[in-house]
């Protein structure tokens, strides 16, 4: 569904690139976490996917289309492809949340009577139901990311890419929320989260893709946060990390199973 | 796609009404910028029709010294046979001329009262072929003895069409200022309508809304400013036109009724005015939209 083929990224006037020579690939249906410190390059690695960067080096394939090489007025029809969700939730403060959802539809062009249905579905899925006619700034935090969540499928994308999703959540929803990516990822739709959340990544189990200044330096399936919550309760990764690294990471083999059998994960 | 249209038509309606304050600023600036285009362009046609209306008669009036001799009056009408320039020739007499003289200065009747029919001095009117032999003619019955005085409209005719020029280039040079600052009027407009609408655009980019999708409405929004100042200046230009065909009527000058138009000649114009009014607005918007809306 996703892959990343030796991608780089530098940003004018920064030090250092923003994502150094990228190489992995996400399945179609795959739950993946995205973590690492801010300015590792999480947001970057987002932003190549929807086109908002175009990479220096490497090429970034999104359902087999290397999007680099996608035409200007090409980028849209990707993006209708892609669902995205966000820390602050973006929704439009002047509609209601029935309008929120809507507007993803209208803007493409859909007729009204596919909105329509669609629209009161994904509201369903989402749990809001019942408040089609609330404005945003009625509705707490974690219902607005909701909203966000089901403006963001109601179009059915391929992949749905959520930035730090449950950063401005208190614990208790964050988890409502995860339960609710996890039904989504669920019906076949890719997820990639970018988080800080070291307890949701741990309560998860996904694969875990965890980057460095720009570097892959993890790739993990059925991952946690840091390598070594087992010993302390859940270990700040950076320092831990860096200390497995040498002996158990080849950068590129990805998946590494040596960690996984010492701690007994399948 | 009826729903597209529908969505254009809220979106811009909506845009409009948030941005009343500055869209009105661009708005008068346009409407009074096309008034000065549309009524300069009526100037021009009504001196132009006015002008061709004097051609179409021009005549050269010899006037005939009472004091002449009947054979240089009879010398007179000879060199004027002979002259293939003048098509048609008629002569008034002392009574014929004095009835001419009342007519011509009705607005003068103290220069009237010191005329009487006898010092009226005789006439030759000639038809030109040719409004530009004017000038030569003149000068030539100038010198023929019997002589009083030669003259022709054209002289006044060619100051009137001087005056016309300047004053259209004036009408044209500060209507093309107004029509740059309306430009850059509806070009702030827009600009600012993209700013109250970044977060609807952000989304809309997210989505996967087309460049085009996400501009129209924008660029709907200059091209109604545009088309609301050309109404304006329709309005205005109709009015020019049935104010100097009032004047005409009410002060019975219709030596100059010429100068009011057809209805054809005044569409044409109002068309020009329509025309002009979109390109600036969709010129203003589509620079905005270029420079402040990166799709």
């Amino acid at each position: 569904m996703i892959r990343f083929e030796n991608v780089s990224k530098a940003y004018k006037g920064a030090e250092g690139d923003a994502l150094h020579d990228i190489s992995l690939e996400i399945l179609k249906g795959e739950f993946v976490f995205l973590v690492g410190a801010s300015g590792s390059g999480k947001t970057t690695f987002l932003k190549l996917l929807l086109r908002e960067e175009v990479a220096d080096g490497g090429s970034v394939y999104v359902a087999g289309r290397d999007i680099g090489q996608l035409s200007h007025w090409r980028v849209p029809q990707l993006r209708r492809n892609l669902g995205c969700i966000f820390q602050d939730f973006r929704l439009l403060p002047s509609r209601t949340v029935a309008e929120n959802v809507a507007f993803a539809l209208e803007v493409i062009g859909r007729p009204r009577s596919v909105i329509k249905e669609q629209v009161g579905q994904v509201l369903e899925l989402v749990g809001l139901g019942q408040k089609h006619h609330r404005m945003p700034d009625e509705l707490s935090g974690g219902e607005q990311q909701r909203v966000a969540i089901a403006r963001a499928f109601v179009n059915r994308p391929l992949v749905l890419l959520a930035d730090e999703p449950t950063g401005n959540l208190d614990p208790a929803t964050s988890q409502g929320i995860m339960k609710l990516l996890d039904r989504i990822n669920r019906t076949g739709t890719t997820v990639v989260m970018a988080t800080h959340d070291v307890g949701i990544v741990d309560a998860m189990r996904r694969r875990v893709i965890e980057l460095d200044h720009g570097k892959l330096i993890r790739d993990q399936a059925r991952g946690v946060y840091g390598y070594d919550n087992s010993s302390t309760s859940r270990g700040i990764p950076a320092v831990s990390v860096a200390s497995v690294l040498d002996e158990d990471l080849g950068p590129a083999t990805g998946r590494v199973a040596a960690v996984r059998a010492r701690r007994g994960i399948r | 796609m009826a729903l597209s249209l529908e969505y254009f038509a809220k979106e811009t309606a909506s845009n409009l009404w948030r941005n009343r304050v500055m869209g009105l600023a661009a708005v008068l600036t346009v409407a009074v910028s096309l008034s000065l285009v549309g009524t300069s362009l009526l100037l021009r046609q009504a001196v132009n029709r006015q002008v061709s209306q004097f051609g179409a008669n021009t005549s050269l009036a010899i006037f005939v010294n009472p004091s002449a001799t009947t054979q240089q009056q009879a010398d007179i009408r000879s060199t004027i046979s002979q002259t293939p320039q003048i098509t048609h020739c008629t002569f008034l007499n002392h009574e014929q001329s004095y009835e001419q003289a009342k007519r011509v200065l009705a607005s003068a009747p103290a220069a009237v009262s010191v005329l009487t029919p006898a010092t009226t001095p005789t006439v030759f009117g000639g038809q030109l072929s040719n409004p530009a032999d004017a000038t030569t003619l003149m000068a030539t019955f100038q010198g023929v003895p019997g002589v009083y005085m030669a003259t022709s409209p054209v002289q006044s005719i060619h100051v009137l069409e001087q005056v016309t020029n300047v004053l259209q280039v004036v009408l044209i040079v500060i209507a093309l200022l107004l029509l740059v600052s309306s430009l850059v009027l509806i070009l702030n407009a827009i600009r600012m309508a993209i700013f109250a609408r970044r977060r609807e655009v952000s989304v809309m980019k997210l989505v996967g809304a087309t460049n085009w999708f996400i501009r129209v409405p924008f660029m709907l929004e200059g091209l109604v400013q545009g088309l609301l100042g050309s109404a304006v200046a329709v309005f205005v230009v109709l009015l020019a036109n049935l104010g100097v065909g009032y004047l005409v009527h009410r002060y019975h000058v219709s030596v100059l009724s010429s100068t009011v138009l057809p209805a054809h000649d005044v569409l044409m114009t109002e068309l020009i005015v329509v025309l002009v009014g979109a390109v600036v607005g969709v010129a203003g918007s589509t620079v905005a939209v270029r420079r402040f809306l990166d799709v």
